[in-house]
């Protein structure tokens, strides 16, 4: 499943930005090569040798709307400058200014540093010292869609190692204490007593095994909402269910039911982010978060058992495949 | 539920320092060598969080692909006349589609529609509400299966998914039935 989850992101991606891409092209989005008529007024007046002037840009709606043929509506004015080369003008809007579709792509992919839009001015006609009529042509802007996925892959392979290096503090503190705790006994203590209650969503698991105990911790700190506390030991509960698995690159049944418990996210208190976003907005929304997410756990837990029942899913089972399936006695083997 | 949810924040308060301290402290009366212990459980960390990278870097790159590429808006202009008759808005679907994928990428979805429609209109409390009751499943399953190197994750995908779309539905309905 997961593989065809994966694939399906990368092929998906790859085809939505090709089909978007080509479309740019056969409608002409960013009308490449076409000058974009303008008005520039000269506060200070035009001065023939300086190399940098402030001006300000108009653009007339009607013309814009039916030139890039786009809905938005630009403002009545962009501050900008003007800049003079031997070899001709250049027009630059002034930096971070919020300008409409298709313009904002252009510069976005045209100017990704300065974030400043630019283009070749043409046709620069004076209608008074301080007002001209000219066109913009901007630098050619093909393949933005398939120029982002990239992008985007780069960046987060980057953050993906971030996250992990992140995790490393936090990861050596709580495994730190629950070697503690397991040197200390406390986690067997904590294993006998929760093992009543969990016992029968983890049938595979023997009497009094640590697993309990983790399970237990793990699920509680995602209650309380202890985010970076649960990770840990989530991860240090799959691994004391993985010493019981006999297959080590093929989840069990018990595995699969900890994971799903942990992505219904088992959740009395919402998450930080969500109340840094919501601020006190969030108080009325805390009863529904509780009942959705109580009732999505039920739905979890009862996923999860009778999903492994399933015969596909029944003949891969670690546990039931080894040699201790009573259908295939070791005589067999 | 006043009182309910001070008891809760307070508890999830005092937890972290009480397990902080008490693990070594019990470890001491019990004359575990406790520096030496919480040294060589720490040491695994290390080991975990290069375990995990290259499952987060597979599955990160994939759906930053994805978001990048404006798949979503293509999914909810296809879907919209689906859903509508569900009572379904169909401005709440980035968000059922990114949340499993992505923590932060749902978190900006939800900042987008406050800026559009204002922190009281429906449509954000659903978001809201389906943000705060279902986890980030694919990180989740990456990061603790990675650090076990489980590759075939059997119906774990499945399930996990199963209990993301019955969350966010039934936050569509009850939000819907309590605010609307």
């Amino acid at each position: 499943m997961l593989n065809y989850i994966w694939a399906g992101l990368i092929i998906f991606s790859l085809v939505f930005a090709a089909v978007s891409d080509v479309r740019d092209l056969t409608r002409n989005t960013y009308r490449n090569g076409d000058p974009l008529p303008v008005t520039l007024v000269f506060p200070e007046g035009y001065r023939p040798e300086a190399r940098h002037q402030p001006v300000r840009v108009r653009i007339d709606p009607t013309t814009y709307r039916a030139f890039y043929r786009t809905e938005s509506v630009p403002d009545s004015a962009y501050a900008g400058e003007l800049v003079q080369f031997r070899t001709g003008r250049e027009l630059r809007f002034a930096k971070d200014v919020d300008i409409p579709e298709p313009l904002a792509t252009i510069r976005r992919v045209t100017s990704p540093r300065e974030n400043d839009l630019r283009g070749t001015l043409q046709a620069l006609t004076f209608v008074s010292d301080s007002l001209a009529t000219a066109a913009v042509l901007f630098a050619p802007v093909r393949f933005v869609r398939l120029q982002a996925i990239t992008d985007a892959a780069f960046e987060f392979a980057r953050t993906a190692v971030t996250l992990a290096l992140g995790l490393i503090g936090l990861l050596a503190l709580w495994l730190g204490l629950l070697r503690i705790a397991e040197a200390a006994g406390l986690v067997q203590h904590l294993a006998r007593w929760t093992r009543p209650l969990l016992r029968p969503l983890f049938p595979d698991v023997p009497r009094d095994h640590p697993a309990f105990a983790l399970i237990t911790l793990n699920l509680t700190a995602n209650m309380l909402g202890l985010g970076n506390a649960a990770t840990p030991l989530g991860i240090k509960a799959m691994e004391e269910l993985q010493k019981l698995n006999p297959r080590p690159d093929t989840a069990t049944n018990a595995m699969v039911m900890l994971l799903a418990m942990n992505t219904a996210s088992v959740q009395l208190v919402p998450p930080v982010l969500l109340m840094a976003i919501m601020g006190s907005a969030i108080n009325e929304l805390i009863l529904p978060i509780i009942l959705v997410t109580l009732a999505s756990l039920v739905v979890a837990i009862v996923a999860a058992k009778l999903l492994g029942r399933l015969p596909a899913y029944r003949r891969t089972d670690p546990m039931l495949t080894t040699n201790n399936d009573p259908k295939q006695p070791e005589t067999d083997a | 539920m006043e009182t309910f949810r001070t008891l809760i924040e307070t508890l999830s308060l005092l937890v972290l320092p009480l397990l902080i301290v008490s693990f070594p402290l019990y470890g001491l009366l019990r004359r575990v060598p406790v520096y030496e212990a919480f040294v060589e459980g720490a040491r695994e960390g290390f080991d975990v969080a290069v375990r995990i990278i290259p499952y987060l870097v597979a599955i990160l790159f994939a759906i930053g692909m994805f978001r990048a590429s404006g798949a979503m808006d293509f999914l909810t202009e296809l879907l919209r006349p689906v859903l509508s008759p569900l009572r379904i808005p169909p401005e709440v679907l980035p968000m059922a589609i990114l949340r499993p994928l992505t923590g932060s990428g749902s978190a900006a979805v939800v900042l987008d529609l406050i800026r559009q429609y204002g922190e009281d209109s429906l449509i954000v409390k659903i978001a809201a509400v389906m943000f705060g009751s279902t986890e980030t499943t694919f990180y989740v399953l990456v990061v603790y299966f990675g650090a076990v190197n489980i590759t075939k994750t059997r119906h774990a995908v499945p399930a996990g998914l199963i209990a993301d779309v019955a969350a966010m539905l039934m936050a569509i309905y009850l939000v819907q039935w309590l605010f609307a």
